[in-house]
């Protein structure tokens, strides 16, 4: 049996997929933060965006795509 | 200007180009939320405000552009912009002609930009001398604005009633802030609220499915099915090879008119004057043609004058666009206030050559990636980057921006903005109104004690 997905913001996702992403992307983004030097406002905004990308390219790996793409020869 | 300078214009221009040729390919992602984070995340790493502009106006250029691209090709918007060509483009693409979409969308986008470039910078300038004496009325004509973009919404009365009461939530939190220390008293909270605006109908989405009601009441599907035609013509074409005199007359016009338009919503012009063009053609395939190339021009030519003309003319954002997508450029804590930014740091002549290098530079190399790549990175994206991940990341980002501008109290301030404006927004108040409100919000509040 397939299980049920639901249409948000233009697209489909599986619920535990997307509590998985956010929980990752949050937690490595303010990791990222608290890594940076305190004092230094610019460093920890760049290591807590650089945390935001390495969340997401991890999700990426590890969430499969709800879409199916056919590709046919054009008719 | 030193080659290091100019080589960071160009990293910019790339470093947009590469990003927002992803973001673009993704269905339904919305500019505003797209555009102003990363923006504003640009903004506040300290670069020069002339690679800002070039930066920003590379990225509109690109996302526009790969915005209608899916649009053609699956009958997926990337975005709110191409949402007015699905039918012309669906049209079309049963009809076996995505391709050919596709190349007279990428020829309307360089027609658009090379429209309103130029017309942009000489409206600017003709408006420039006025600028002094409308700054003395900023303040008050934030307050008209949010009015004016409630009158011309689809939803009047329910933006009017919003207004005051939006204003009262920002500058209530605001006070809060200040007076439990959880910022300086000379620090304004802007940024983290604007991206509570802008996540809002998201979050609102999100919230909802913890309840159990809500959760199975939600548009369900098992599967999503695209189909991708194959094709076996996809070679580099000149512009005037893809679109006939006409479409290329037309779509220069509209994108003149839109020009003068600057203060008008960029989705409502784009279904104005697309429609009222397209609708004169009889013949079905030329009709649905015009549509696409106009429109792709159009979403080109409202976006970079809403931006251009606020910007070059008054340095405070009175457009959509300038609220908008394009608010970091104008208003920016620490880095950049009404009284300091883009505006102000930049030469006219700065501002010439930063559009016209970002301009010419980004409209050549997204006509390519659209001529020769449109259909593989599609694919490419469609199959492998999971929406899951895309909603992750700016969870993440609106958590980062949030705490770093007023520490974990705002986080849950930013929550409640998103709550409150989202399912405003869901009701049918649109961004545009929202974000006009928090800039109105202190003159609002204090012109309310009677």
């Amino acid at each position: 049996m397939k299980k049920e997905r639901i249409d948000l913001w233009g697209d489909l996702v599986d619920l535990k997929d997307l509590l998985l992403a956010i929980a990752l992307c949050s937690i490595t983004t303010m990791s990222g933060f608290f890594l940076a030097p305190h004092t230094d406002t610019t460093k920890q905004l760049f290591f807590g965006l650089g945390g935001a990308v390495l969340g997401f390219v991890i999700s990426t790996l590890l969430i499969k795509p709800k879409r199916t793409v056919i590709e046919e020869e054009k008719h | 200007m030193t080659i290091d300078l100019l080589f960071q214009m160009f990293l910019a221009v790339i470093g947009a180009i590469v990003l927002y040729s992803f973001i673009g390919f993704i269905p339904g992602t919305d500019e505003t939320s797209v555009l102003m984070p990363v923006t504003l995340a640009v903004v506040l790493s300290g670069v020069q405000p002339i690679v800002v502009l070039t930066f920003f106006i590379s990225a509109v250029i690109t996302l526009n552009l790969m915005n209608a691209i899916p649009t053609a090709l699956v009958g997926l918007p990337g975005g709110v912009l191409s949402t007015p060509m699905i039918e012309h483009a669906l049209y079309l693409k049963e009809r076996g002609l995505a391709t050919t979409s596709i190349k007279k969308m990428a020829t309307g986008s360089v027609i658009g930009t090379a429209v309103a470039i130029p017309v942009s910078i000489l409206l600017a300038n003709v408006l420039a001398p006025y600028s002094e004496s409308v700054k003395n009325y900023a303040s008050l004509l934030f307050v008209f604005g949010a009015i004016f973009l409630s009158l011309i919404g689809k939803n009047k009365l329910l933006a009017l009633i919003s207004i005051t009461p939006l204003a009262l939530l920002f500058q209530g939190l605001r006070h809060l802030y200040w007076s439990i220390g959880a910022v300086p008293q000379d620090k304004t909270v802007t940024v983290s609220f604007f991206l509570g605006i802008t996540i809002g109908p998201l979050l609102v989405s999100l919230l909802s499915l913890l309840n159990k009601k809500e959760r199975e009441a939600f548009p369900r599907q098992t599967n999503k099915i695209i189909t991708i035609y194959k094709s076996k013509e996809e070679s580099l074409r000149h512009p005037f090879q893809t679109i006939s005199k006409k479409e290329a007359g037309i779509s220069a016009v509209v994108s003149f008119i839109s020009n003068f338009l600057f203060f008008l919503s960029p989705v409502g012009l784009i279904i104005l004057l697309g429609e009222t063009v397209s609708n004169r053609e009889k013949d079905p395939v030329k009709k649905a043609s015009i549509a696409i190339t106009s429109m792709s021009a159009l979403s080109h030519a409202t976006y970079l004058s809403g931006v251009i003309i606020p910007l070059m003319a008054l340095g405070i954002p009175l457009s959509p666009v300038a609220v908008g997508p394009a608010n970091a450029l104008f208003n920016a804590p620490p880095v950049l206030s009404l009284d300091h930014n883009l505006h102000h740091l930049l030469s006219r002549g700065e501002f010439i050559f930063a559009l016209l290098f970002a301009g010419i530079l980004a409209s050549i190399i997204t006509y390519i990636i659209a001529m020769k790549y449109a259909r593989q990175l599609t694919v490419f994206v469609l199959k492998k980057i999971p929406h899951e991940a895309i909603l992750g990341l700016f969870i993440g980002f609106i958590l980062l921006l949030a705490y770093m501008d007023a520490g974990l109290v705002n986080i849950f301030g930013v929550l409640l903005v998103g709550i409150v404006c989202g399912t405003l927004n869901r009701m049918g108040v649109n961004y545009g109104v929202q974000f006009m409100i928090l800039y109105a919000a202190p003159w609002i509040t204090t012109h309310l004690i009677f």
